[in-house]
């Protein structure tokens, strides 16, 4: 197949584009010199190492872990409600609840940042913490989760629940002991989607945290100093190995739970 | 019917407008083999859903055993249900899946549990797959471990679901005697909903037909079959050729005079649905028909010709479309290829022989 | 135990937690900021008097209509530069990669979207710049004279950067698209005589069209109010609305004139996607 090789080609050439500023972070990472540019001086690790005594990152990583795992578990519950009733039930303007329930997915952060600073601050004047960030972290998860549970619900034979209901469990058992069990792989996938979406989430963050900046909002003000760059690159590697592990962990949930209720895999978290 | 386990009183089911369940009553014995038949979307599986207890009937009542089911929900009902997709369990193996329902009954130690799914699995066959995981089941084997799941737990009625419609031909074949054994073997009550009326007929002790959420006609499958009340029970349910006739009732016996085929009386009994006055359709089933070739049998009492119009070699059978002398439409005749009997050709005159006793007689 | 009014209650009861967080924390906020654009700034206090001065403000002023429109030209760029580069890609998943290996390929694809935006944008910078990676590199292999300068701080170097951090969310809805075209229908078009170059255009991409139109939708909508890329690789001349915006909001403290920017910019993307989904609306019918 000629035509197929050609398209090989300019497929792997894309896939390095798509790699390459990923790529750099590390190179920069391990590279003996303070300007970012080649060719490389020679290798360290006194940038991880002077991660280690930077007490205003500690405190901005604690946020960052605060704010996520807060996101992941409120957007991942609001998920199981919406895709529970999404497969399930029939009701009044569903379309259009649901629809509003996703509209996050397409509106520019900035929008939800600024919406949500107004009403918050000079409406309602309360000030900014990190639950207003999680507040706005939880809108923009939420249709993720969604997205990811509504799949794994909908993938269900109903009648499996019947089945459990028809052998002698209440409804409630009947979820527990069956639907639930066969959906925790789509929970686990929404749970680490949802942190890694928190955790790398900048502009809302940026309108909504107040003096407790998250990893990326300290991240953000380091940028303006060059002498502070390959300290980033640092940083960036282990994000980004951090990313990949996670990734590759809800990925796998995903793949067990397809296989489990032996649904067809569409492949990817779209 | 004298004690019967079921009891189904002007049952209606309303979805919105939508009118699913129409007034349907009857009764259904203890250790029958009941068939709900009907084509798709005739209320056949809602009605078995009620009886199951995940549909509630709008109005009317469905009684188990004496009692009540309106108040009682689906899983304390003395009911068992074999899912049109088995409903495997996918996260448990085999034997949690037939131990499903065996977990509440404190009354059982946890060997007698054990015993028990073990006698459940070889009753259907599947002795030793207690540890292989649901995946790694056939069609077949899924469907006797749905079987040995609901059967675990004694019902008084096992309810099956068009059980073997995801199976192929040959499995399917297999499974109707199988069940129908097991029926006999375990002598509870089952109720098996299906729309192929060949595997009701086969299976079946009564069968209900039903159409657009009624019953058409409650009849053992050769009393369906041979006396069919209706045209449409008569269509759904095999193949039949219709004659138009014109008919004059006179105490229990009626006048008919047939397109096709003449004159003749017969008994108000071969009028199901009741005898006609006036315009009326004779029925008859093909291979109550039969082509005369060469003379070969004795001379039937009733016969007529026609021209052979078409002609359909199934290998054992020979079907062929006959056009008689004043029928509007040609008959449908199913020959036997008996050693040394001849195939007709297309053109061929043919004598057609037929048999009053198997006429059902219809209003127009 | 279910009437199908008790299933409508269940349902309703069910979604009600997130739909009233939606209600609180989107259509509540969405609200406000309309009718904070309807008020103007007093030094500290808002004037509450009811006036769309803002938003003549927003359409006449000539910087901010410069701003409006070099963003709606970056997304537009931004849009048409990965979905013309991404379809090759995701035909090439589709069609030429074996189906136990598209998963994976899938997974590569999407894997840098999942990186640190922020880091990503960086990294670009760290590539175009003066001292860049791009320009030392070239230098060091004696291909220019001198650095190039046109690659950042400018329209151009938003629109590379920005394509670079949409490219997976175009492939995917794509490549969704690709998938779900019945196979026979291609064999039909070459078994009634057409070419493969034809039967690509008369069967193959009319039938991708909903995912070009959904991948062109998914770019546009969120890329003309990105504020990550114009700040780090635009310089002056890169800057888009929501610099502008970040910039009434959070320095010059005028809300109302920041949230009558946001709303129209909004109002414009939304009619734009609108007459797009207009225009491919013949694409876009459900086939038997």
């Amino acid at each position: 197949m000629k035509q197929g090789t050609g398209l090989r080609i300019y497929a792997i050439a894309y896939l390095i584009f798509l790699y390459l500023p990923v790529a750099l972070l590390p190179i920069f990472a391990f590279n003996d010199g303070t300007v970012i540019a080649f060719p490389l001086q020679g290798f360290t690790t006194k940038w991880f190492v002077e991660l280690l005594s930077i007490d205003a990152l500690h405190g901005a990583v604690r946020n960052s872990l605060f704010v996520a795992i807060t996101t992941a578990i409120l957007s991942t519950i609001f998920g199981i409600f919406a895709a529970r009733a999404s497969s399930r039930y029939r009701f009044p303007l569903k379309g259009g609840i649901l629809g509003l329930i996703m509209v996050p997915l397409v509106l520019p952060e900035i929008i939800v940042g600024v919406a949500l600073l107004v009403m918050v601050v000079s409406l309602m004047g309360l000030s900014l913490s990190l639950w207003t960030v999680v507040l706005g972290h939880t809108l923009i998860c939420t249709p993720f989760a969604v997205a990811i549970l509504s799949a794994s619900f909908n993938g269900l034979d109903r009648s499996l629940e019947e089945a459990a209901i028809d052998l002698g469990e209440t409804a409630m058992g009947a979820f527990f002991k069956v639907t639930l069990p066969l959906v925790t792989p789509g929970i686990v996938s929404a749970l680490l989607i949802s942190f890694t979406i928190s955790l790398d989430e900048f502009i809302i963050a940026f309108f909504l945290t107040g003096s407790e900046p998250t990893l990326p909002v300290y991240l953000w003000g380091q940028l303006r100093f060059p002498q502070r760059i390959p300290v980033v690159m640092a940083l960036g590697t282990i994000l980004v190995i951090l990313s990949l592990v996670l990734l590759t962990v809800a990925e796998f949930f995903r793949r067990r739970g397809v296989r489990r209720t032996g649904a067809k895999d569409t492949g990817g978290f779209l | 019917m004298k004690d019967p386990l079921i009891v189904l009183d002007q049952v209606q089911k309303y979805y919105d407008d939508y009118h699913a369940l129409r007034g349907i009553s009857c009764e259904i014995g203890k250790g029958e083999f009941f068939s709900l038949l009907g084509p798709s979307g005739c209320g056949k599986t809602t009605l078995l859903r009620t009886i199951a207890g995940f549909e509630d009937v709008s109005s009317g009542r469905v009684l188990i055993g004496g009692r009540d089911m309106a108040d009682v929900p689906a899983n304390l009902r003395p009911t068992n249900m074999v899912f049109q997709s088995y409903a495997i369990f996918p996260h448990l193996d085999v034997a949690g899946n037939v131990g499903f329902g065996l977990r509440k009954r404190s009354d059982l130690s946890a060997e007698q549990k054990k015993a028990k799914v073990i006698e459940a699995l070889e009753m259907v066959g599947l002795a030793g797959y207690g540890k292989r995981p649901a995946h790694a089941l056939s069609g077949g084997q899924r469907q006797r471990v749905a079987l040995a799941r609901a059967l675990v737990l004694e019902p008084e009625v096992l309810l099956l679901d068009e059980p073997l419609s995801a199976l192929d031909k040959k499995m399917r074949e297999q499974m109707q005697t199988e069940l129908r054994r097991l029926q006999r073997h375990v002598g509870i009550t089952f109720i098996l909903v299906t729309h192929d009326q060949e595997e009701a007929l086969i299976m079946s002790d009564r069968i209900a037909v039903m159409f657009e959420g009624e019953i058409a006609q409650l009849a053992a499958p050769q009393t369906l079959y041979r006396r069919p009340a209706s045209r449409k029970v008569a269509e759904f349910i095999g193949v039949m050729n219709f004659l138009s006739a014109t008919s004059t009732v006179s105490g229990d016996s009626v006048a008919l005079d047939i397109a096709g085929l003449g004159k003749v009386t017969l008994s108000t009994e071969q009028c199901p649905g009741g005898a006609p006055s006036g315009a009326a359709v004779a029925g008859l089933r093909p291979e109550t028909l039969s082509v005369v070739i060469d003379d070969a049998t004795a001379t039937p009492s009733h016969s007529v010709t026609g021209k052979v119009v078409e002609v359909v070699y199934y290998g054992d059978m020979t079907y062929y479309e006959v056009a008689l002398d004043g029928a509007q439409k040609p008959v449908t005749i199913s020959m036997k290829n008996l050693p040394g009997r001849r195939v007709l050709e297309i053109g061929d005159t043919a004598k057609v022989a037929w048999d009053p006793s198997a006429l059902v007689i219809f209003a127009a | 135990m279910r009437l199908p009014k008790g299933e409508a209650a269940s349902g309703l009861l069910l979604v009600s937690p997130p739909l009233v967080y939606a209600v609180l924390l989107l259509a509540v906020p969405l609200g406000s900021i309309v009718l904070l654009s309807l008020w103007t700034q007093n030094f500290l206090t808002f004037d509450t008097t009811l006036t769309l001065a803002n938003y003549a403000e927003a359409f006449t002023d000539p910087l901010y209509r410069t701003l409006m429109l070099r963003s709606l030209a970056i997304s537009g760029s931004v849009t048409l530069a990965t979905v013309l580069f991404a379809f090759p890609i995701a035909y090439f998943v589709s069609f030429h990669v074996a189906p136990e290996r598209k998963a994976l390929w899938i997974f590569l694809i999407t894997i840098p979207f999942w990186t640190s935006y922020l880091l990503r944008v960086f990294a670009w910078k760290v590539i175009l710049g003066f001292n860049g990676v791009l320009n030392t590199s070239l230098l060091g292999l004696g291909i220019i004279d001198e650095p190039l300068t046109f690659i950042l701080y400018n329209a151009n170097a938003v629109v590379i950067t920005l394509a670079h951090a949409y490219a997976p969310f175009t492939i995917l809805p794509i490549y969704v698209a690709l998938e779900k075209i019945d196979r026979s229908l291609l064999e039909a078009s070459r078994d009634l005589g057409e070419n493969a170059l034809v039967t690509f255009l008369r069967v193959t991409l009319p039938l991708a069209m909903p995912g070009v139109v959904a991948a062109t939708l998914i770019v546009f909508i969120p890329t003309v109010g990105d504020y990550v890329t114009p700040v780090l690789v635009g310089g002056p001349d890169g800057r888009m609305i929501a610099n502008m915006i970040q910039i009434q909001f959070l320095q010059l403290n005028d809300a109302p004139m920041g949230s009558a920017l946001a709303i129209s910019a909004m109002t414009i993307v939304a009619a734009i996607s609108l007459l797009f989904l207009f225009l491919m609306r013949g694409f876009l019918k459900e086939r038997a």
